[in-house]
């Protein structure tokens, strides 16, 4: 067993509903793992269980200290009254810390040149396209210096052009030591970026589906 | 107009001023949370528990800020946790809470025939302010701009998104509490300018109004206190004026400026 992230035996319980049921699952620093599986399976859950957003009936987590969540779409909210850069900025909030630094911005706004979202700073999140919109997200996220990086569905409805774009993104985080965990519903998606595994969960239960050493 | 300039040698034409503008700021700034959050009628509900804690007050003859100061904190909080806990969205919260609080007051008030000045309360008067009442709103409504600048960036992430705010470690729990505490100040200082049947205008409409300009979250808060303080004057002005209560002529105000900026900007 590692001691990265690893989730021992765990179960989530929605009223009497079994989300996830006695999973277990590890992964090491730096790694890339692709999570699928049908709607309702369970994938957000068992992303949020990760972030420390769901409760577990039972089991145990080692994880990473500092992890970076970024939402499934319908759950961002995109018709906020907040510009770019508000949001953005919001990544670099921690637990003790209510003010924002003079670094805290230079950071942030290398992280948004980085992201080609430049020109975008201060317009209101529900003029963003869907792909620029995503951008945001990740900048926010990263802004966290993440070792751990969780997305879910990330790419959903993008084009393939913004896709790629995207994935070129990942994949240069990625290269620079930190790990992902990529939920998806699309299969294409696997090669656009190298990738450690694919797990498939289903029905709340959790399936090893390739391995590539 | 030169009439108004001469109520301005008046004191308590200048108190009023002084502590209307800053309590209709402090209203509009909180109000832009609330009306983000679903809580537009949090103060509405609030101001029937401060119906409520004036017949206690009354009944058991204890002055009026302690019992309707911890009792309106209590409530705010209730609204708003009981709201999250079950999903059931604020308005059955606020519901509950406000044909509660009204009914006790009420019958409260039956057993308690001094409800003499209750009819300043349901109207309010800026103008008829004591030298207390002037003083507690200045204490209160710097205690509300200070709070809320400190707090400024977490309230802005947990009017966002609380899920996301959770994921970053932060308690959104206690910034709920802190919220509800703002909510409940403004709501005792406000009823002394519109009263408790008007409280829900001054807290909403300058936020509604200051949703129609582009731009981020900071300038939304700021435009929305410089309607709040600008309606606020004017509705003073047309109060004195046409010599009628100030709560209305303010809220009027904030209608017409309504109307006219959906007319500019549909
Ligand atoms: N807060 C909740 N309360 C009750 N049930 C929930 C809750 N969240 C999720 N569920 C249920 O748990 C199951 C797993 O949900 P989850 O969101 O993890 O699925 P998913 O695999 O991410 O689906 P999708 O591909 O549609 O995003 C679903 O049956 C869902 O209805
Ligand atoms: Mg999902």
């Amino acid at each position: 067993m590692n001691n990265f992230l690893s989730l021992k035996n765990i179960t989530v319980i929605y009223s009497d509903f079994k989300a996830l049921d006695n999973i277990s699952f590890s992964m090491n620093a730096g790694e890339l793992v692709f999570v699928i599986g049908a709607n309702g399976s369970g994938k957000s859950t068992f992303i949020k269980v990760i972030a420390g957003l769901r409760n577990i009936k039972s089991g145990e987590i080692i994880r990473p200290s500092k992890i970076s969540y970024v939402p499934q779409i319908e759950t961002a909210d995109r018709d906020f009254p907040a510009n770019v850069f508000e949001i953005v900025m919001t990544g670099l909030q921690r637990r003790n810390k209510l003010f924002y630094s003079h670094d805290d911005k230079n950071k942030a706004m290398k992280i948004i040149s980085a992201l080609g979202l430049n020109d975008f700073i201060k317009r209101r999140l529900n003029t963003l396209s869907g792909g620029q919109f995503r951008r945001v997200l990740l900048a926010r996220a990263l802004c966290g210096e993440p070792e751990l990086l969780l997305l879910d569905e990330p790419c959903a409805g993008l084009d393939t052009k913004s896709h790629r774009d995207f994935y070129d993104i990942l994949a240069e985080i990625n290269s620079k030591g930190t790990a992902i965990i990529i939920v998806t519903h699309d299969r294409g998606d696997f090669d656009d970026i190298k990738y450690n595994r694919i797990v498939e969960i289903s029905n709340g239960r959790i399936f090893e589906h390739e391995r590539i050493s | 107009m030169s009439e108004f300039l001469e109520l301005l040698s008046y004191p308590f034409v200048i108190r009023a001023l002084i502590a209307g503008s800053l309590i209709s700021v402090c209203a509009a700034v909180i109000g832009v949370i609330l009306v983000l959050k679903h809580y537009s009628l949090i103060g509405h509900g609030l101001s029937e528990v401060g119906f409520a804690s004036l017949s206690i007050a009354a009944f058991l003859n204890l002055p009026y800020m302690l019992v309707s100061i911890p009792l309106m904190i209590l409530s705010a909080f209730g609204i708003l946790f009981v709201s999250q806990k079950y999903k059931a969205g604020g308005d059955n919260a606020i519901a509950i809470a406000s044909s509660g609080a009204l009914a006790a007051g009420i019958l409260i008030n039956s057993f308690n025939n001094t409800g003499s000045n209750i009819f300043s309360y349901l109207f309010g008067s800026v103008l008829a302010m004591s030298e207390f009442d002037f003083m507690l709103a200045i204490i209160l409504s710097l205690s509300i701009l200070g709070i809320f600048i400190i707090f400024y960036n977490r309230i802005f992430l947990i009017t966002y998104n609380e899920e996301y705010a959770r994921s970053l470690g932060i308690n959104t729990t206690f910034y709920s509490g802190i919220i509800s505490i703002l909510t409940a100040f403004i709501v005792v200082i406000g009823m002394r300018i519109t009263g408790t049947l008007l409280i829900s205008g001054i807290i909403i409409l300058p936020a509604i109004c200051a949703r129609n300009f582009n731009g981020g979250f900071l300038k939304l808060i700021i435009i929305s206190g410089v309607i709040a303080f600008l309606t606020f004057i004017a509705g003073i002005i047309l109060s004195l004026m046409f010599n009628t209560p100030s709560g209305a002529a303010i809220i009027l105000v904030n209608i017409i400026l309504l109307i006219i900026i959906k007319i500019i900007r549909p």
